[in-house]
């Protein structure tokens, strides 16, 4: 990070670019032509973005990999914490944000979606010990964590609701948080989307199980561009949908899922 | 093993840390060389020059550090200017350390009896010498123990450059809680490494102390 931002101090500077509006319209003309995509991402999502000792890791890194293939570019990626990726998007730091985001309506009025990239159906996690929580049903009366702003923590306020006794949610600034508060004891479970949850609980197999099945209605993660790059988010489309007919995609899946799943070929109508 | 999600990622640490005390020192410095411009200017720069001084310290010192970030990088880049991260980062923490630092030196030379200006006129030095050689010496001894205080605090503040995208030490803590799922190994190993850098600053003050007392004499 620290290199490449010394690199665009050297090659950039501080200097009024007038050329920025031209290309306003055409981010995949100008993708093409630097011959470099420019993502960003927060890399504390595992299994999708991770930073193992500084290298960029995941699902999302893979499959952005092969998109980069086929449009014959190389990618370049950003670390940001999560609440200054969509600023930055509109403020053009970047071409794509490849942080999952699922798909929601309100979310659909302000970005470009791209195809679904991965399911993203809430689920709980609960500490491996505890046998009082067999069924997502079971967390009625306890207390469950989750994400600010997440669609899986709005999915949770509204299973909760329809419980006989009130469960008491807590918001954490992100999952990570929330886990650690699970595994002391403060809260009896974690929402979040049954991927995440089922890679955490395959990395600390003795402190985490997931609560199956997911109770949340189906959702999907996809990529977010700015609402004026059609172009480039077709061509990214194409590309995604292109890893799901040459085996690309299964393979990503086996390894950062432990599973396939198939995935809608068009942007899905939201049901949240 | 105790600490084993700090151990394995050790040089990832140790690069961060890297990143953190460079980002830091380099804020430090060229916030030092603005910090002594404006208090210069409050000191000694008359009505408008003055006005301008106290101004630039309400501003920089009233508004987040966190939200001057995001306006210099983000904001910034609206109107046009696209400030590249790095430029960002040390811009930021420079121009906000400048304000306190150049509070901490006007204190200092508040604290120079008035006696030391008299007696450089009455020897005839000239005022840029009288600044030179008399008041900026006395003013900087007397301001080393509150200047490490605030690079201490600079450091530690170095984590918010990590909003515009710089992978430094806090970052990296979180970074390696997340993927390990060991939050608590992964903030300790990070929490030292900032002890160790600080312990550093301190040994260096003490050092730049005891030097300046030396040359003070009798």
């Amino acid at each position: 990070m620290l290199r490449s931002g010394l690199a665009g101090a050297a090659t950039a500077g501080i200097l009024l670019d007038g050329r920025r509006d031209a290309f306003a319209d055409d981010t995949l003309a100008e993708v093409k032509k630097r011959g470099e995509l420019v993502i960003a991402t927060e890399m504390q999502f595992a299994p999708f973005d991770m930073s193992d000792n500084g290298t960029y890791k995941g699902l999302d890194r893979d499959l952005i990999d092969a998109v980069g293939k086929a449009l014959g570019v190389k990618v370049k990626y950003l670390d940001l914490p999560w609440t200054s990726i969509l600023p930055g998007l509109e403020a053009k730091k970047f071409d794509l944000c490849v942080a999952p985001v699922t798909i929601t309506k309100e979310r659909m009025k302000r970005y470009l979606f791209t195809v679904p990239i991965a399911d993203a159906t809430a689920a709980l996690l609960k500490r491996a010990k505890d046998a009082s929580i067999k069924k997502p049903e079971d967390i009625a009366g306890k207390t469950v964590g989750g994400q600010k702003g997440t669609a899986q923590l709005a999915q949770l306020k509204a299973f909760a609701a329809k419980l006989p006794k009130p469960v008491e949610i807590k918001e954490y600034v992100d999952n990570n948080q929330s886990y650690a508060d699970l595994a002391a004891g403060r809260i009896d479970a974690s929402v979040n989307s049954f991927p995440n949850l089922a890679y955490a609980a395959a990395q600390r197999s003795d402190t985490f199980a997931v609560v199956t099945p997911p109770f949340g209605q189906p959702t999907y993660f996809s990529w977010v561009g700015r609402m004026s790059d059609k172009t480039l988010i077709d061509a990214i489309n194409v590309a995604i949908i292109k890893t799901e007919s040459d085996g690309t995609m299964e393979k990503i899946q086996k390894q950062w899922l432990g599973q396939t799943m198939s995935l809608p070929k068009t942007v899905p109508e939201p049901t949240i | 093993m105790p600490l084993q999600a700090f151990f394995n990622s050790f040089g990832y640490f140790a690069q961060a840390a890297g990143v953190t005390v460079a980002v830091s020192l380099a804020g430090i410095a060229i916030g030092f060389i603005i910090g002594i411009a404006v208090c210069i200017a409050r000191v000694s720069g008359g009505r408008w020059l003055g006005g301008l001084g106290a101004v630039y310290v309400s501003v920089f010192r009233g508004v987040p550090l966190l939200v001057q970030l995001l306006f210099i990088y983000y904001f910034l880049a609206e109107l046009g200017l696209d400030v590249p991260a790095l430029v960002a980062a040390v811009g930021g923490l420079a121009l906000a350390s400048a304000a306190y630092q150049a509070e901490i030196l006007r204190g200092a030379l508040n604290a120079v009896p008035r006696g030391q200006e008299e007696a450089a006129i009455a020897f005839g030095f000239s005022p840029l010498d009288t600044w030179w050689r008399i008041l900026l010496p006395q003013a900087l001894r007397i301001s080393v123990p509150p200047l490490i205080n605030e690079f201490i605090l600079l450091l530690k503040a170095s984590s918010l450059v990590s909003v515009v995208g710089i992978a430094e030490l806090t970052r990296v803590s979180m970074n390696v809680a997340s993927s390990t799922y060991r939050p608590l190994e992964a903030y300790v190993g990070g929490g030292l490494f900032y002890l160790v850098i600080n312990l550093g600053l301190a040994a260096l003050g003490n050092l730049a102390e005891r030097r300046l007392a030396a040359g003070s004499g009798p």
